[in-house]
């Protein structure tokens, strides 16, 4: 599903690379934590995959597809099949959580008969039955979160990338964001997190994968966030 | 392809964006406006002289009791001879289409009715001023006028030659130096409205950064986050289009005002005014779109 081959990326003007010859396969249906210290370039490697950065060197395929080789006005069509999460969720103020969720499927030229149909299911899949009218500023930060992670998988795409998505949530609520996660994940969706949450990676027992410095150190199924301990 | 969310989008950058695109409505109204002016002014300049074209003379203006050359005042009025001479010498130049001799009564009721706008120059002019002639139409106005009236020109009983043409030139000039400056001022203002525009859709575009963000990030096509704007800065030039046409339909008012005091038809049909119109629609249409797009190639890169 994604498949990185010898690929560095050094930002303009920057003298280390953010990314350094990584080789790495994640395949389809896959769940996998990307961990490692800030600066170490978890960030870079999603951006990557989005092609919103472009290697320096190496290849990148993401469902089979040679992102070198697409062009520019190909990756709409790329981006349709990754949806994404952020630490500070980016959910446009002025429109509801329905509107937030179907903003995404008008952007694209959906029907207004499909967005109608699949808006409140991907509502209830997170958890937010009862609070579709309800404005960002009227929601809790889990919440929040929960309306991007139905944004994001509403179009039902095949990879879902999560930068740090408990990175401004409390722990206990953390939990409640694992579990949707986790449902997204066992419909078939390949989820890549990256994340400082120790707790959740321990808890999840998945794969990890450790970055330093902008090199794989560590790639292990059924993980945990940090060896040493 | 949504219509009714792509407009939404577009009310809500309009709005958000008021007091810019106010500017540039304003902007875009008075230069198309001063633009269609100096359209018009085109208009009406050709208008004229293709009319004049198959009207202007020599008028061949002959000896009377009040002469203007010395020669007419040492030799005395015309004589019936010298008419003669003259009328033959005319009629044998072939760039000559056709000698018509005024008598100075037939001469004073032609002044009378090409100036019967100014009745006070009529009341100040006694019919003595006014010498008898010879009208002589060319074949082309512009081109023979000169060798006809040196031909005549020092003729025993001939006064003076007064080439038609001549004048018209001189008013031509007038009109197009005004009609210049009217151009010269609307291009200036048209590249501030450039200006404008840019600013605006670049302002747009940073209000609604975030809307953008996301667009690109679930795959919009380029097209599609790229159109709200397209359509608001269109939508703000045809505004100004609007605007402008009104103006333009009161100059023409204005200019067909001044009729009275031309003895000669200078009215604009209505279609001249709608091309005009046409030309700045395309014009707005134009400057708004393609400045729209290359600051959007800009600012919202994939
Ligand atoms: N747009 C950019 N221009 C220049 N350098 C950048 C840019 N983005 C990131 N970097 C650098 O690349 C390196 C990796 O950054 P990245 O954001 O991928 O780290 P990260 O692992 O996501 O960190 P964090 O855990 O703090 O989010 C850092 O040294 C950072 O300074
Ligand atoms: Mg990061």
């Amino acid at each position: 599903m994604i498949h990185f081959e010898g690929v560095t990326k050094t930002y303009p003007n920057q003298s280390r690379p953010a990314l350094e010859s990584v080789d790495l396969d994640v395949e389809k249906g896959e769940f996998v934590f990307l961990v490692g210290p800030s600066g170490s370039g978890k960030s870079t490697f999603l951006r990557l995959i989005l092609r919103e950065e472009r290697p320096t060197a190496g290849r990148i395929y993401v469902a089979g597809r040679d992102l070198a080789r697409l062009s520019t006005w190909k990756v709409p069509q790329l981006r349709r099949r990754i949806g994404c999460v952020f630490q500070d969720f980016r959910l446009l103020p002025g429109k509801s959580v329905y509107q937030n969720i179907a903003f995404a499927l008008e952007v694209i030229g959906k029907p207004r008969r499909f967005i109608r149909k699949v808006v409140p299911e991907v509502i209830d899949l997170v958890g937010l039955e009862g609070k579709a009218d309800r404005m960002p500023d009227e929601l809790s930060g889990g919440e929040q979160q929960r309306v991007a992670m139905a944004r994001a998988f509403v179009n039902r795409p095949m990879i879902l990338l999560a930068d740090e998505p408990t990175g401004n949530i409390d722990p206990a609520t953390s939990i409640g964001i694992m579990k949707v996660l986790d449902r997204i994940n066992r419909t078939g969706t390949t989820v890549v997190m990256a994340t400082h949450d120790a707790a959740i990676v321990d808890s999840m027992r998945k794969r990890v994968i450790e970055l330093e410095y902008g090199k794989v150190v560590r790639d292990q199924s059924r993980g945990v966030y940090g060896q040493a301990y | 392809m949504r219509a009714q969310f792509v407009f939404g989008e577009v009310w809500v950058g309009l709005r958000r964006n008021l007091t810019m695109t106010a500017a540039l409505v304003v902007v875009v109204a008075i230069s198309l406006s001063l633009l269609g002016t100096g359209l018009l002014f085109v208009k009406q300049v050709d208008h004229t002289r293709s009319l004049w074209q198959s009207r202007v003379q020599i008028s061949i203006y002959l000896c009377d009791q009040t002469p203007l050359s010395t020669q007419c005042a040492k030799n005395g009025p015309v004589t019936a001879a010298e008419k003669a001479q003259i009328s033959h010498v005319l009629t044998a130049l072939n760039q000559v289409v056709h000698v018509t001799y005024l008598s100075q009564q037939q001469d004073y009721q032609q002044f009378r009715q090409e100036m019967a706008g100014f009745p006070a120059l009529i009341a100040n002019t006694p019919p003595a001023d006014i010498p008898a002639s010879f009208q002589v139409r060319l074949k082309n106005a512009q081109a023979d006028a000169a060798p006809v009236a040196a031909a005549v020109a020092g003729m025993p009983g001939v006064d003076s030659v007064v080439d038609d043409s001549a004048i018209l030139t001189k008013f031509y000039k007038l009109l197009g130096g005004a009609r210049d400056a009217v151009i010269v001022t609307a291009i200036i203002l048209i590249v501030a409205a450039i200006l404008l525009v840019a600013n605006t859709i670049r302002l747009s575009a940073f209000n609604r950064r975030r809307e953008t963000a996301i667009m690109r990030l679930v795959g919009a096509s380029n097209f599609y986050v790229q159109l709200p704007f397209l359509v608001e800065g269109m939508i703000a030039g045809l505004c100004g289009w609007l605007i402008a046409t009104g103006l333009l339909i009161g100059a023409r008012a204005g200019l067909d005002g001044l009729q009275q005091y031309f003895p000669f038809p200078i009215t604009l049909s209505t279609l001249d005014l709608a091309q005009v119109v046409t030309i700045t629609m395309l014009i707005a249409l134009v400057l708004c779109g393609t400045t729209s797009f290359l600051t959007l190639r800009r600012y919202l890169r994939v």
